[in-house]
């Protein structure tokens, strides 16, 4: 490792890494994660609701008429993202902490609740408002989510609970050990929703506005997308730190993005997650299909060709570990160039394309493990263009990679061939 | 021998396993190997393991799942970053024998 690499590792890298290692960070990372599942399932609604199809077809015309019902599973579940990463949040957290995690999980939906107020229907009785349980809703989320298991954790460290005679089975005792926390943390919201009248929602959305505005920026995509390659060029899992801090105004990126898709309207947001997934890191962060393609075809020496054969089906599927610790691209200076160069390069291109209309914003989450090609259509809820934008990518990458590669792959063939020679000499 | 991996998401060291598994089936040793992701550790250690390998890009984590490790007095250690990927066999079992010495 040179001086400056071994400088930037230890003064840079690593303490940025250990940052996102805190507490309170994981806890939103995980919660948000944990409601993934039910993001993905209920983002395919919206293709389902809106086939790409031409509109003369019947079942085009069928999802036309049912869309109000085809999306119900979608608004119980992406809709309302904020309600179950509330639960993840506050589940992961006090985990964390080492205290009951389902207390910690029901307490944090609990405060969300109640910073929204019900209102009574003639006909359906009382009814919740759910403009604030998705997207918009998540920024307050994770903030009285923290505040109240942060309650409940202090009043169980400091024994301020009601503890019951040890006869007493331990489920019914855990429940009454919850009690002072939970009413804590209940008069707490109801004092600041109901008496003082403060919609938290609308004073978080005023204070993140601009934030909101700057990650849905061309700069706001490059920021994360090199910060992302400059982990992994210390082998540092890029996306898992990066992610911890930018994941949040990716949902809600896609969240209003997958409202404005179900109620017809145009798509706000330019840079949900979908579009870093599908059109940047096409074969992995760093877009290595690029790389892998020009190893398949150009390499020269033994190792090279074994590492592309071995990291070609796992690339396809976008995980390129064997790349970047096989080929290495790891503290491999020539070969760092590119790629950090060109998710930047393919990032400023996707996201031109999609600010000028050539492909949809992005509001359906395929599985990550998808091949680029199928995510990228599926995600744009079935823009065919978004395929033609994939393979263009593609193929800026490899030609980016492709003269540093050659390079690379002489260099590798020469110590092969003094390697076989010191070999003949010793027999 | 029950070998568990550890990666960010339990994808990449699926890939790794493989590598591994076969190195010691040609040493004539039989591994049972499960890849996961880093937060299952704590969970999947409530099971019998008798080794614990943690992938190098999640190298910022490894302070922690050796904590976790250790209360279960399960040795653990870290994948050299040369040794993983498909290739990597021959480092990863030589890897795995030292742990477990």
């Amino acid at each position: 490792m040179s001086k400056f690499t071994a400088f930037l590792d230890k003064k840079v890298s690593g303490p940025m890494a250990r940052l996102a290692e805190q507490r309170h960070l994981l806890a939103i990372r995980d919660g948000v994660i944990s409601a993934l599942p039910f993001i993905i399932v209920g983002s395919f609604f919206l293709i389902i609701a809106f086939p790409p199809l031409p509109e003369s077809w019947s079942i085009a015309q069928w999802a036309a008429e049912h869309a109000g019902e085809i999306l119900i599973p979608y608004r119980m579940t992406m809709f309302i993202m904020s309600l179950y990463i509330a639960f993840g949040i506050g589940y992961n957290l006090a985990q964390s902490y080492k205290v009951d995690p389902l207390s910690g999980a029901q307490i944090a939906v609990a405060s969300l609740l109640l910073t929204i107020t019900p209102t009574a229907l003639d006909e359906l009785g009382f009814v919740l408002p759910m403009q604030y349980l998705g997207g918009n809703g998540l920024f307050v989320t994770i903030i009285v989510s923290i505040i109240s298991v942060e309650i409940f954790r202090i009043c169980k460290q400091r024994n301020i609970t009601i503890k019951l005679p040890e006869q007493v089975p331990a489920s019914v005792g855990r429940s009454f050990e919850a009690l002072i926390p939970v009413s804590i943390v209940i008069l707490l919201m109801t004092l600041i929703t109901v008496v003082l009248g403060i919609s938290l929602h609308e004073i978080v959305q005023n204070l993140v506005a601009p934030l909101v505005k700057a990650g849905d920026s061309l700069l706001g995509v490059l920021i994360p997308v090199f910060l992302i390659t400059f982990f992994w060029s210390f082998g540092i899992h890029g996306v898992s730190i990066v992610g911890t801090v930018a994941r949040p105004l990716w949902e809600v990126y896609f969240a209003n993005n997958g409202e404005a898709a179900a109620s017809g309207e145009a798509l706000p947001h330019i840079a949900p997650e979908p579009l870093y997934q599908w059109f940047i890191w096409i074969g992995g962060s760093g877009a290595t299909l690029g790389l892998v393609i020009v190893m398949l075809i150009f390499a020269k020496s033994d190792y090279l060709k074994k590492v592309g054969r071995a990291a070609a089906a796992p690339s396809i599927f976008n995980i390129n570990e064997p790349v970047i610790f096989g080929v290495p691209i790891v503290l491999n200076p020539l070969l760092i160039i590119p790629f950090i160069l060109t998710p930047l390069i393919t990032a400023t291109i996707s996201y031109m394309a999609t600010s000028i209309g050539f492909v949809s914003a992005t509001f359906v989450k395929p599985p990550w493990t998808l091949p680029a090609p199928i995510g990228a259509y599926l995600a744009t809820g079935g823009d065919w263009r978004a395929i033609i934008l994939v393979f263009i990518n593609m193929t800026i990458s490899a030609f980016i990679y492709l003269p540093f590669f050659k390079i690379y792959d002489r260099k590798m063939l020469l110590m092969e061939e003094g390697e076989g020679e010191t070999k003949v000499e010793a027999s | 021998m029950r070998v568990l991996f550890v990666c960010s998401g339990g994808m990449s060291s699926a890939i790794v396993v493989n590598a591994l598994k076969s190195e010691a089936e040609k040493n004539g040793v039989h591994l049972t190997v499960k890849a996961i992701g880093s937060s299952e550790v704590a969970f999947e250690l409530e099971s019998p393991w008798d080794v614990v390998m943690v992938a190098p890009q999640i190298r910022h984590r490894f302070d922690k799942i050796k904590k976790e490790a250790d209360e279960k007095n399960v040795p653990c250690g870290a994948i050299p970053p040369q040794a993983y990927t498909p290739l990597g066999g021959p480092v990863l079992f030589e890897t795995l024998q030292k742990l477990v010495n």
